[in-house]
């Protein structure tokens, strides 16, 4: 599947994410703001010290629902490009786990919807962390996405 | 007919595979795939109030019907970003 906007950046990745380069290339003439998000990871969990962290994804589905995330943002506010880009496997403290920038010409804008994004990716996208400590191993709590109230048309699988 | 499991997150762990293929009567819902997929695995049981099922990469009820070559996913509460 390619983003429906040329411009917009949807990714996962195993590699480190490179946050200025995104940054930049979100950036339009048209642009009069850049809002990004750097999720990063914090050495702490609930008063443990935490060491690394691994994270897992239902890789085919993530990316489509990145991509819903992309489409509702360019529906909903005044904004250019959207990118998105998310890292799996093990991280270390300091690294970037997910990075969101969005541009628009108008600041108001950049901030709602990189807010919107990094809060939805949270609620909707398949994707888990697991913190390991120097006693042991857990999965991060989650958020359990919504799940549709009524039975809907059954679908071929996809292909 | 046959559907695909994918199993994520502590449910991989659990199940000791991320995949399996499994044989349903026509007419199967997602639920009952989870009832196969748990009698053998019962210690699948305690997770599915915390479950969502994802069917063919949608988030589904589930009372879903299945068709041949479905891929349905448990998913455990997701935690990413």
């Amino acid at each position: 599947m390619t983003a429906p906007y040329a411009h917009d950046r949807i990714e996962i990745t195993r590699r480190p994410i490179p946050n200025a380069e995104i940054a930049r290339q979100v950036r339009a003439d048209d642009d009069g703001a850049v809002a990004t998000f750097d999720g990063c990871v914090r050495n702490h969990s609930h008063d443990r010290a935490t060491l690394y962290l691994e994270y897992e994804a239902y890789e085919s589905m993530a990316l489509a629902k990145m991509q819903e995330i992309a489409a509702h943002l360019h529906s909903t506010y005044a904004i250019d490009r959207v990118a998105m880009v998310h890292r799996l496997g093990r991280l270390e403290i300091g690294e970037t786990s997910v990075f969101i920038a969005v541009s628009a010409p108008h600041r108001a804008a950049a901030f709602d919807a990189c807010r919107y994004a990094i809060d939805t990716l949270k609620k909707t996208v398949p994707i888990w962390k697991k913190e390991f400590f120097a006693d042991g191993a857990v999965w991060a709590d989650g958020e359990l996405p919504p799940i549709p109230a009524q039975t809907p048309t059954a679908k071929p699988a996809s292909k | 007919m046959t559907v695909k499991v994918l199993y994520f997150g502590r449910l991989k762990e659990l199940s000791g595979s991320s995949e399996e293929s499994v044989e349903l009567r026509d007419g199967s819902v997602i639920e009952d795939l989870f009832s196969t997929c748990s009698a053998a695995r019962p210690e699948l049981l305690k997770f599915r109030a915390s479950l969502v099922a994802a069917h063919n990469q949608e988030f589904a009820a589930w009372d879903t019907p299945l068709s041949p070559g479905d891929e349905v996913g448990f998913l455990p509460p997701v935690s990413g970003g």
